[in-house]
C-alpha cells in the first residue's frame, strides 16, 4: 500500500493527523480497505424503523460556525426538526432559532440542482462528469500561483482534503473570509492572553461587563452563553450576575442588561481606560498609561456621564470575579485593536484573567483546526484578481459579491479572473458570477467533521452526518468533489477510497486510539462515534500566556462630526440573519427582529431626538448616503441609539438567493466605506459615515409590535423588580 | 334564568377547572416561565414553527395582522420618558395561558374550544366554524385564524418544503381558529407511553417544543398536580395557586419576595402559566 513516494508521514498528513504530537496506534490493526463500505440510508427500512414511530441521529448544526451539536428527528425517511443534543458541552441540548431553521436549509425550493455551466446569461445543466472534466481543462497548464480558493471558516477533515488539494498544485492561495467573525478580536486576544480564543466563564462571573459582545444574540457561540448567562443570572453563591453593557446601537444583550450605557461609537476603548483609572488599582506602565484618562475627560468624549463611571469601577471593584468582553461593537473601527486591547486590559488589571477567562482546550491535530477568515483576506484576493493574478478562481461557503464593501467592487474583481467555479447551496450573489456552478448537498445529507472554533469545555470534535436520503440526485457533498477533484492528481494515493464516507471513516479508524476507541473492534468503534455525533479526544489546553502592559495603546480621540455626512453607520448583525446566507429561509424572515419586532423588511433605526431634528417619522422612506453609494430603507424610531449614530441590519437586500430573500430589502454592504483596522487591517465595519435625508413616501412598517408601540399602559404584563426585593436562593 | 340573574351571579354559573366532579387526576399541565433567564431570541417562536407546521404567512399578511406564531415574544419599554433605555427592555414570552376559566370557551357557538381533563384549552379544529369570537374574547390576543387555506391557495409550503411537515400534528385549512396546545401531541404520546406501561408521565419526560429550544432553560412545563415536578415546586415556592385570583404576593405589594405572577389575574381566567418577574440590579 505505501510505495517509496509517499511514506507513513505523508499518508497521516492525508488523513488529517499530521502535525505535533499526533498519538496514533500502531498501524497493524486498521487496514485503509476499509474505505470500500457503501452508505447505507436510513430509507432503507432496518429492524428499528417503524412508521409512525420517530428515530432520532446525531450530527452537527451547520447554520453557523459555533458547532452545536443536534439531534434530528427522522420519521419515515425524512427529517422533521433538528433539536440539540443534550450531551454536547456547547449547546447542552438547546438550540437557537437558527439552528430550528436548518431543516429549511436541507428542503429549500431555490436550492440547486444540477450543475450549472453559463452559456450567455442563463446556467445550463451539465453532468458532473462534464463538470470535473472542464476543471480539469481549465486547471491544465495553470500554476498553484494563479489559482485562488476562496472558502468561509472551513474546519476538519474538509480542511485537511482542500489543504492536500491545494498542496497538489502548489497553490497557497486558501483566502478564508468570514464578513462577521470578530477577527480583530482573534488578533487583539493572541496579543493579551496569547491565545485567539480563550474560555469566558460568564457563569462564573459575578459582574460581566460587555463592550458591544453580543453573546446572547450573534457573537461567538451564542446557545452556549445563552445557558452560562441563565446561570449567571441565578447567582454564584446566591448573589445574581450583573450585567452591564457599553455600545452605541442596543443588541440583544444590551436589550438584557441591568445597565446598558450608550457611548459615543468608537470611543469604547477610552471608556474602558477611564474606567481603569476610576478603580485606582493599576500599577506601573498601566497606571502611567490610564493617568491621562480622568473622569471629566473621558466622559466628555465617551458621552457617558462621570456618576456613571464611578458606579461602574465600585461595581467591579465589590464584585469578583467579573468579566469583561470585547464585541464587534468596540473592533469596529480603524482604532478597532486598540479599542480591544485596552477593554481586554480590564481583565489584566481587574484579576479576571485565569478565573473568567481560561485557556481553552485543543484539539491536538493542527490540520483539523479551524480555518478562521477575515475581510482582510478578502481583500488580498480583491487585490490580487485586480492585478490579473488569478486564472481560476474557487469559492466556497462564502458569498463575497453579497458580503464585501461595497468600495470593494468585489463583483467588477471576480469578473477578471479566468475561470470562475462557485459551490453552492443556492444560486447566490456569488453563483450568479460563476461560470461553474457545483450543487452541493445540504448539511443533513453530508458527511463531515467539524471542530469548533470556541471550545466550551474539553476538546471536541463533531460529526456531521447525513439525516436522510439526498433530495435531489445530483448535487454532491463538498467532501466528495474535493475527493474527485484531488483523484484526478493523485488517483494512486486516493483510489482506495470510493467516496468522502470512506475517507472518514478510514481517518477516523486510523486514529482510534487518540480518539478514545480504546480496545473496540472498528465497526463498533465507527457506530459508536456515530451514534454519539461528538468525538471527544484526550485534548490538550493553550495556555495563557499574555501579560498585563499597557505598552503601544494609544486611542485616538472621537472623531470630529464631519458636516458632510454627520451620522456614523452602524450595520447591525441580527442572531437569525447573520451575514445574510440564511435569509431564503422563511421562518428566519417571518422571526421578528427582537428589539424592533420589524419582519420582512430592513429598517433604519434612528433615535427619537434625532428623528424629531430632522422631522422624521416611522415608516418615512429615507435615503443613506454615504462616500460610496446610497440605499432606501424605511425609517424604524428606536430609542436604543446614539443619536449620531443610524443602524441598519445585515442580511437582507438580496438580488438573488431565492424566492424568500430576494427583493426584501436592503444591503448595508453595499454602502460600506473600506476602511481598516491600522494593525489588522481587517475591515472596519462601523467606520462608514453617512448621511439621512426624507424621500417623502412612507409606508406602513411590518412589524409584530401592537399599536401601543412597546407600551404595557399601566398593565402588569412584563414585570421588573429591583434586584434587593427577591431572594433567588430560596426559589426552586 | 334571566339575563340579570346570569349577570348578577356570574360566579356562581361560571364554570372554571377543576370541578368536583371532575379532578385534575392525574394530570394538570402547566407551565413556568423565568423573565430573568429569558432573552428574548425567539428561538422557541421558531422551534413552534418547526413543531407545529406553522405557515409563513408573508409580509403583506403580517401587515394584516395575519401572523400564526402561536408563541410571540412581546417587547416593552420603560414608559419613563428616559433619553435612553438604560434598564434594557422587558420581554415576554406570550402563548395560549390554557386558561382554567378561559374566556374563549363560553363563546363558542359550537363548543369547538373547550376544556380537557388533563387541564388544556382545546381546539377542535373539525368543530370550528370560524365565528372567531373565541378570539375577539381572549384577554391575551393568542388566537390566530386561518383567514386563507395556507396548504394549498397560498402554498406556504412548495415542494420540498412540505417534507417537513409533521405528521402527528395537523395541517389547518381556511376557516378554523388555531393556537398553542402546549405540544398536546407529545403529550399524548408520553401519556400512550406511560399508560402502557402502568404509571403516570414522569416530569421531563415531555417537553414543549419551546421549552425544549429555549438557550437559557426559562421555560419550565410539566403536571402541575405531580408534587414531584419542578412546575409544581415552582408555582408552590411562588405561592401562586391555580383557582385563586389574588396570590401571597398580591396581598404584600413589594414586601413578599416572590416574583411568581400570572398576567390578567385579576379578569379571573385562572391562566395555567406563571411567569417570574424579570430582576434588574439595584446597585447599579
Amino acid at each position: 500500500m505505501m510505495n517509496s513516494g509517499f511514506d507513513r508521514r505523508d499518508f497521516l498528513k492525508m488523513l488529517g493527523w499530521g502535525g505535533v504530537a499526533v498519538a496514533l496506534n500502531g498501524c497493524g490493526n486498521t487496514s485503509v480497505d476499509d474505505g470500500k463500505e457503501t452508505v447505507v440510508s436510513y430509507v432503507e427500512t432496518n429492524d428499528y424503523m417503524i412508521p409512525s414511530i420517530s428515530t432520532y441521529f446525531n450530527s452537527t448544526c451547520a447554520q453557523c460556525d459555533a458547532g452545536c451539536n443536534i439531534t434530528g428527528r427522522i420519521r419515515e425517511g425524512r427529517v422533521l426538526k433538528l433539536d440539540g443534543n443534550p450531551d454536547s458541552a456547547i449547546n447542552r441540548g438547546k438550540t437557537c432559532g437558527l439552528g430550528q431553521a436548518g431543516v429549511q436549509h436541507h428542503y429549500n425550493p431555490d436550492r440547486v440542482r444540477e450543475p450549472l455551466l453559463r452559456k450567455g446569461g442563463q446556467g445550463e445543466a451539465i453532468t458532473w462528469e462534464k463538470a470535473y472534466a472542464l476543471i480539469a481543462e481549465k486547471l491544465n497548464g495553470v500554476s498553484g500561483e494563479e489559482i485562488a480558493f476562496l472558502t468561509g471558516g472551513v474546519s476538519g477533515h474538509l480542511k485537511v482534503l482542500l489543504g492536500n488539494y491545494l498542496d497538489s498544485f502548489g497553490c497557497k492561495n486558501h483566502f478564508v473570509y468570514e464578513a462577521i467573525a470578530p477577527a480583530v478580536l482573534r488578533a487583539a486576544n493572541k496579543k493579551s492572553y496569547g491565545v485567539e480564543m480563550p474560555r469566558f466563564n460568564i457563569n462564573k462571573a459575578k459582574v460581566v461587563l460587555s463592550f458591544g459582545a453580543d453573546f446572547l444574540g450573534a457573537w461567538v457561540s451564542p446557545v452556549h452563553f445563552s445557558q452560562q448567562y441563565a446561570q449567571f443570572r441565578k447567582g454564584v453563591d446566591g448573589q445574581r450576575g450583573v450585567l452591564i453593557q457599553v455600545e452605541s446601537k442596543m443588541t440583544l444583550t444590551g436589550a438584557n442588561a441591568d445597565r446598558w450605557v450608550v457611548v459615543r461609537p468608537g470611543t469604547e476603548g477610552i471608556l474602558a481606560l477611564g474606567i481603569i483609572n476610576a478603580l485606582g488599582i493599576a500599577t506601573g506602565d498601566i497606571a502611567a498609561a490610564v493617568k491621562g484618562y480622568d473622569k471629566a475627560r473621558v466622559s466628555k468624549e465617551t458621552g457617558v456621564p462621570p456618576g456613571q463611571i464611578d458606579k461602574i469601577a465600585a461595581l467591579l471593584k465589590l464584585r469578583s470575579p467579573s468579566l469583561v468582553l470585547a464585541g464587534s461593537a468596540a473592533e469596529g473601527y480603524a482604532h478597532g485593536s486598540q479599542n480591544a486591547a485596552a477593554i481586554n486590559l480590564l481583565n489584566q488589571v481587574l484579576g479576571n484573567v485565569g478565573k473568567t477567562v481560561e485557556a481553552a482546550a485543543v484539539v491536538p491535530f493542527p490540520q483539523m483546526a479551524p480555518a478562521t477568515g477575515n475581510t482582510a483576506a478578502l481583500k488580498t484576493l480583491n487585490d490580487g484578481l485586480n492585478a490579473g493574478k488569478y486564472k481560476v478562481l474557487f469559492s466556497y461557503a462564502a458569498n463575497p459579491v453579497f458580503t464585501a464593501p461595497g468600495a470593494m467592487k468585489f463583483k467588477d474583481s471576480m469578473a477578471k479572473a479566468g475561470f470562475r467555479v462557485a459551490f453552492a447551496h443556492y444560486l447566490d450573489e456569488t453563483a450568479m458570477q460563476a461560470d461553474l456552478v457545483l450543487p452541493l448537498d445540504s448539511a443533513l445529507e453530508d458527511w463531515g467533521t467539524q471542530v469548533p472554533e470556541y471550545m466550551a469545555e474539553g476538546a471536541q470534535i463533531n460529526i456531521q452526518q447525513p439525516l436522510m436520503e439526498k433530495l435531489h440526485a445530483n448535487t454532491r457533498g463538498m467532501g466528495d468533489i474535493l475527493l474527485a477533484l484531488i483523484k484526478l492528481r493523485h488517483t494512486e494515493e486516493y483510489k482506495k477510497f470510493d467516496d468522502y464516507y470512506a475517507y472518514l471513516r478510514t481517518a477516523v479508524l486510523q486514529n482510534k486510539g487518540a480518539l478514545g476507541g480504546g480496545v473496540a473492534d472498528d465497526d463498533t468503534f465507527w457506530n459508536e462515534t456515530l451514534s454519539k455525533g461528538i468525538i471527544k479526544p484526550a485534548g490538550s489546553s493553550h495556555v495563557l500566556s499574555g501579560n498585563a502592559t499597557a505598552a503601544g495603546l494609544s486611542l485616538p480621540a472621537s472623531a470630529a462630526i464631519d458636516a458632510q455626512y454627520p451620522l456614523q453607520l452602524i450595520p447591525s448583525v441580527s442572531a437569525s440573519l447573520r451575514d445574510g446566507r440564511h435569509t431564503n429561509q422563511p421562518w428566519l424572515q417571518e422571526s421578528p427582529d427582537p428589539l424592533t419586532t420589524i419582519v420582512w423588511d430592513s429598517w433604519v433605526e434612528i433615535h427619537p431626538k434625532k428623528a424629531a431634528e430632522l422631522r422624521i417619522e416611522e415608516g418615512d422612506i429615507v435615503e443613506v448616503t454615504g462616500k460610496n453609494g446610497s440605499i432606501k430603507a424605511q425609517a424604524y424610531l428606536f430609542p436604543g441609539i446614539h443619536p449620531d449614530a443610524i443602524s441598519i441590519p445585515l442580511g437582507r437586500g438580496h438580488e438573488a438567493l431565492g424566492r424568500y430573500a430576494k427583493g426584501y430589502g436592503v444591503n448595508p454592504f453595499q454602502i460600506l466605506d473600506a476602511v481598516f483596522d491600522k494593525e489588522t487591517g481587517e475591515l472596519a465595519l462601523h467606520e462608514t459615515r453617512v448621511k439621512v435625508s426624507k424621500t417623502g413616501q412612507r409606508f406602513i412598517v411590518v412589524k409584530d409590535e401592537g399599536v401601543a408601540g412597546g407600551m404595557q399602559m399601566g398593565r402588569k404584563i412584563a414585570v421588573r423588580v429591583s434586584s434587593d426585593k427577591v431572594r433567588l436562593s430560596e426559589e426552586v | 334564568m334571566s339575563v340579570n340573574n346570569l349577570l348578577e351571579n356570574w360566579s356562581q354559573f361560571r364554570h372554571f377547572h377543576p370541578v368536583d366532579d371532575k379532578p385534575h387526576d392525574p394530570y394538570k399541565w402547566a407551565m413556568s416561565i423565568d423573565l430573568d433567564a429569558c432573552t428574548g431570541c425567539n428561538a422557541c417562536s421558531v422551534a413552534c414553527y418547526a413543531e407545529n407546521n406553522l405557515p409563513v404567512v408573508g409580509k403583506e399578511k403580517y401587515a394584516h395582522g395575519q401572523a400564526m406564531h402561536w408563541i410571540r415574544i412581546e417587547r416593552y419599554w420603560d414608559e419613563d420618558d428616559r433619553e435612553f433605555p438604560d434598564q434594557g427592555a422587558q420581554f415576554l414570552p406570550m402563548m395560549c395561558q390554557q386558561c382554567e376559566a378561559a374566556p374563549c370557551e363560553t363563546v363558542c357557538p359550537v363548543a369547538a374550544t373547550n376544556h380537557t381533563a388533563d387541564g388544556l384549552n382545546s381546539q377542535v379544529y373539525n368543530r370550528c366554524i370560524g365565528s372567531r369570537y373565541c378570539s375577539a374574547n381572549c384577554p391575551y390576543k393568542v388566537r390566530y385564524f386561518n383567514w386563507y387555506d395556507y396548504p394549498s391557495d397560498d402554498n406556504v409550503w412548495p415542494a420540498e418544503m412540505n417534507q417537513q411537515l409533521n405528521p402527528d400534528v395537523t395541517v389547518r385549512g381556511k376557516g378554523v381558529m388555531e393556537k398553542c396546545t402546549f405540544c398536546v401531541q407529545r403529550l399524548h404520546a408520553a401519556k400512550g407511553t406511560a399508560r402502557s406501561e402502568g404509571r403516570i408521565v414522569r416530569d421531563g419526560e415531555v417537553q414543549t417544543a419551546c421549552q425544549q429550544a429555549c438557550p437559557a432553560s426559562a421555560i419550565s412545563f410539566g403536571n402541575l398536580v405531580d408534587p414531584e415536578s419542578r412546575v409544581h415546586k415552582q408555582w408552590q415556592a411562588q405561592q401562586v395557586a391555580l383557582d385563586k385570583d389574588v396570590q401571597t404576593k398580591d396581598k404584600e405589594e413589594g414586601g413578599s419576595e416572590l416574583r411568581g405572577y400570572r398576567i390578567f389575574e385579576e379578569l379571573r381566567p385562572y391562566p395555567s402559566v406563571m411567569y417570574l418577574e424579570r430582576v434588574r440590579e439595584s446597585a447599579v
